[in-house]
């Protein structure tokens, strides 16, 4: 092939990728009958892949509900799909997409923190709203008036935690096995400055996701004879890896989990007895709440599995979406209108209990602590 | 408009990286796959410097160029030892060093929370803000990557280097000093590397060591060898095609749960088919 | 200090993982002479074969473990047959074949994660039996199963390529390929069959590594890596002192997490390699 003919090859491709692209714009109709589009950025492939999915279908059944019910405005609600994968980079395309070619006004994302917080400034830029139904980074707080979330912020859990380890439970001497990432390190240090700031002693390991050999780090956290181990991890995975191990190095020590994991109930039913007296901190997800049974029993039968996983996380992304809705049908299809509303929203019944959103976008609610007895979560004192 | 403006500062970051990349492994012989660590390097001084507001855009630009310069005259001063395949393997070893200091020294970097609010680069007084503004800013680099490579490559020094790829012990008779060659192009690279990390720092905003894996090094490999190996314009050419591709995945109607690993699997042939078919890639000249 | 054993039958634990990668690794090295990175994607097809004969076909563990062996061995072959044979044909360099093993590498493990979901899950059903040994450490019934393989296929190994015709032919394509063509040998058939080997050897610790840890389609590459450090550390190319590297390989690693800290466990396990590469190459022992 000689080069000229290569160069025409490569422009001809890039003119039609052009205009394949540009075709697919069509500007978003807002005085019109066509449904709005709202995006939603989802880890939906990668590390936390198992998150985006159960996130995905959640957000499915709030929209199919939002239109069987009569959409907004006489319109329909269409989620339009993007996959910020975890991490900064694919967030960033994702919210690129929908801000630029799908014209979006309003985002419910992202799910992980740092899809948040590397997606933020292009919907500031574009004065697009976003909502988040899982960022809980510290970092968020106030970060943009453009954003807002319906999880608090994993400064207030550690807090939880390190008072009632320290003082209700007497545990002075802490042993922490920490997954290295933005979540598990920001859970740290909320607990730690808290804890070590009572006067409590911590002895910590790290380990990058992936591992998963962890018995010698666990052995050399049994020698130090702690009175609780602390299981700071992104999920499950780590979590039960680790548990597996702890035992089969016969430790069965007092447990501390992230919220992550103590959400996870078919989690904590599997591994009952390891988890017996172990303490979590969870943000109010009254489960009794009846909108919250209605969501978890249709989950359970749209997707035919036997329980809705991450309720706390699933609940909060659905009410994200839910949010979105009251926002449109209040004030209309506009970002900089949406994201001055947020800030007024006080008392917002939704699945995951009552909710207020304060000046710096963040859900004013606490963590409250929790004990697992019998392989379930219920609500210490 | 502005979506393919961003994907075309994507490819313009990656064009830069390959064309770092090929200068060692295209002209010189030797398959590097570390690039990323000083891919890292760079982003990291700019992410670190700009938010801590110690220096501005080119102070951190010009420091992460030097650091990612010296960092590989180490790391080269051990794998210019090296050939072939160990040359890889112990560079496969140096990105896993570098990438668990980027996550662990968390003081410094801090690991894995990342560092946002990283600003755009402004000159007297005026900021990139603008994406736009920002690709042309992005493309004068490529353009001057591109020539620095282009005299490069032409001059003595690059027949050298591939002398080195060709032959390496002939080389030597002839009284060259390869250990040296190995080792400065290795460390021009990395600085070229750099570079490409403070755009990238500054135009996403946003950095965390998950950016810079080994996984990246082989996407960055990937990225010169289908564009072709010793060729510059072929590094601009892969760039463009393997960033474009998984965009343009996002619109074929791929069930979103599995267009990420499709993208793998297409990637993987991709790779197996170039090897078997057409090893020199699409606009090279080194068949290695 | 009282701890160490522990620490040291860890490292023992994970080094018998790590022989089982590296045994076929370095079977199928000293064939070909090119680093095959694909050998960690077959470790993968092993687990989860092994998982789909479990799970979905609802059989028993036998048949998990045969089958999920003759799957890796099956692809191996394949891969040798359509890839790497037509490419040491052309006397494409070694630079080729390891980028080509690269991009099978990932076009499996992605396959992989479409077919399974990139979800960790696990062979083993209920809890592993737990052994005391003597007071001083603990290992699980898994791990004991897994040490006794690596001394009976590394035994059985030593004893086809010593004393069968096929081994002998195994050894002369080792030693120089070219020259065992001319003496007769079928080189090309003899290293298919080295291959399918090499490659149910790591399906067999990808199943064993299922029931030990679990299985994520992404454990490939790191399993891999680990193998590759353990054949170099043992000495490349000779069978046995792979083993040895990778029992070292495992020692060090878990020492190294005793002494410093978890996060530092990779950099310490490639920091190895370096070391080796650079003052050892031929490794540990001087052949």
């Amino acid at each position: 092939m000689s080069t000229t003919w290569k160069w025409i090859i490569g422009v001809i491709v890039v003119i039609l990728v052009v205009w394949g692209l540009s075709s697919d714009g069509k500007p978003t109709l807002p005085e019109g009958s066509g449904p709005l589009k709202v995006g939603v950025i989802l880890p939906l492939t990668g590390d936390a892949g198992v998150y985006g999915e159960a996130m995905r279908n959640v957000t499915d059944i709030a929209f199919e509900k939002i239109n069987k019910e009569g959409g907004v405005l006489g319109r329909e609600l269409a989620p339009v799909y993007e996959d910020g994968k975890c991490n900064g980079k694919d967030a960033v395309s994702a919210a690129q997409k929908l801000v630029n070619v799908d014209k979006v006004q309003v985002i419910v994302g992202g799910f992980c923190s740092g899809e948040s917080l590397a997606a933020l400034p292009i919907a500031t830029q574009a004065k697009v709203f976003m909502i988040s139904g899982g960022s809980s980074s510290p970092d968020l707080t106030g970060a943009s008036d453009f954003f807002a979330r319906v999880v608090p912020s994993d400064a207030v859990q550690g807090q939880v935690l390190a008072k009632v380890a320290y003082e209700q439970n007497n545990w002075k001497n802490i042993a922490f096995i920490q997954e290295q990432t933005d979540y598990a390190v920001g859970l740290y240090k909320s607990f730690s400055s808290t804890f070590e700031g009572l006067g409590g002693k911590i002895n910590k390991e790290e380990f990058q996701t992936q591992t998963s050999d962890f018995r010698s780090l666990l052995s050399k956290l049994k020698a130090s004879s702690p009175d609780a181990l602390f299981l700071d991890t992104q999920s499950s995975t780590s979590a039960e890896r680790i548990i597996k191990q702890l035992q089969e190095l016969s430790w069965s020590p007092k447990i501390l989990v992230s919220d992550a994991i103590v959400v996870d109930a078919d989690f904590l039913k599997k591994y009952a007895k390891v988890f017996e007296g172990a303490l979590g901190a969870e943000f109010g997800v009254d489960y009794t709440n009846q909108s919250f049974q209605s969501l978890k029993s249709a989950y359970i039968s749209k997707f035919k599995v036997s329980d809705m996983p991450y309720p706390s996380y699933t609940s909060t992304q659905y009410d994200a979406v839910y949010i979105v809705k009251s926002g449109i049908e209040k004030v209309g299809y506009d970002g900089v209108k949406l994201a001055k509303w947020s800030r007024e929203l006080s008392g917002w019944q939704g699945v995951s209990g009552s909710i207020s959103i304060e000046k710096t976008g963040d859900r004013s609610s606490g963590h409250s602590p929790r004990v697992v007895k019998d392989g379930v979560s219920t609500l210490l004192k | 408009m502005e979506y393919l403006i961003h994907i075309a500062i994507l490819a313009v970051i990656y064009g830069i990286l390959g064309i770092g990349l090929n200068l060692v492994v295209g002209f010189t012989g030797l398959l590097s796959v570390t690039h990323a660590a000083f891919f890292g390097i760079g982003a990291y001084a700019t992410g670190i410097l700009l938010t801590n507001h110690i220096a501005d855009f080119w102070g951190s630009l010009g420091l992460g160029m030097l650091i990612a310069a010296v960092l590989a005259l180490i790391i080269g001063l051990v794998l210019s030892r090296f050939r072939d395949d160990y040359y890889a393997l112990a560079s496969f070893g140096f990105n896993t060093i570098v990438f668990a200091l980027f996550l662990n020294l968390q003081d410094i970097t801090r690991g894995p929370l990342g560092i946002p609010g990283i600003p755009r680069p402004e000159i007297l007084g005026y900021s990139f803000g603008e994406n736009f503004s920002f690709l042309i800013l992005a493309l004068i680099f490529l353009a001057a990557v591109y020539f620095f490579s282009k005299w490069l490559t032409e001059s003595s020094f690059g027949r050298v280097l591939k002398a080195v790829r060709e032959d390496e012990r002939a080389a030597q008779v002839f009284g060259y000093n390869t250990f040296y060659f190995k080792l400065a192009i290795f460390s021009t690279a990395a600085a070229l590397a750099a570079i490409a990390g403070s755009l990238f720092a500054s135009y996403i905003t946003f950095i965390d060591p998950s950016t810079f894996t080994l996984h990246e090094s082989m996407f960055i490999l990937a990225v010169i060898i289908f564009g072709g190996l010793a060729s510059l314009r072929g590094s601009i050419v892969g760039a463009v095609a393997l960033i474009l591709l998984p965009e343009i995945l996002r619109f074929v109607g791929f069930p979103a749960e599995i267009a990420a690993q499709m993208r793998q699997v297409v990637y993987g042939l991709v790779l197996v088919l170039l090897m078997l078919y057409r090893p020199r890639g699409f606009f090279g000249e080194y068949k290695f | 200090m009282d701890i160490l054993p522990q620490v040291l039958v860890n490292g023992l634990i994970a080094g018998s993982l790590y022989a089982l990668v590296a045994l076929g690794f370095n079977l199928a090295y000293g064939a070909t002479k090119f680093f095959n990175l694909a050998h960690g994607a077959l470790s993968v097809v092993g687990g989860y074969t092994a998982l789909a004969v479990l799970r979905d076909l609802g059989w028993g563990l036998g048949w998990a473990i045969v089958i999920g062996i003759l799957m890796s061995a099956g692809i191996g072959w394949l891969l040798d047959k359509f890839i790497y044979l037509p490419l040491r044909k052309r006397k494409a360099s070694n630079m080729v074949l390891l980028v080509a093993s690269l991009g099978a590498f990932t076009a499996i493990q992605a396959i992989i994660a479409i077919l399974f979901t990139s979800q960790f899950q696990t062979l083993l059903a209920g809890e592993s039996k737990i052994i005391d040994l003597f007071g001083y450490a603990v290992v699980t019934g898994v791990q004991l199963s897994a040490f006794v393989t690596v001394a009976v296929v590394g035994l059985g190994l030593y004893l086809i390529l010593k004393f069968t015709r096929f081994g002998k032919a195994v050894r002369a394509v080792s030693d120089d390929g070219e020259v065992a063509r001319i003496v007769g040998i079928q080189t090309d058939k003899i290293v298919g069959t080295v291959f399918l080997i090499a490659s149910g050897l790591a399906g067999l610790a990808g199943i064993l590594i299922g029931f030990d840890t679990g299985l994520e389609p992404t454990m490939g590459m790191s399993l891999l890596l680990k193998g590759v450090i353990a054949s170099i550390v043992g000495g490349i190319g000779n069978v046995y002192c792979g083993i040895a590297g990778a029992f070292l390989l495992g020692i060090i690693e878990n020492l190294g997490v005793w002494q410093f800290s978890g996060e530092w466990k990779d950099a310490i396990a490639f920091g190895l390699l370096i070391i080796f590469l650079l003052f050892r190459p031929k490794g540990i022992f001087k052949n």
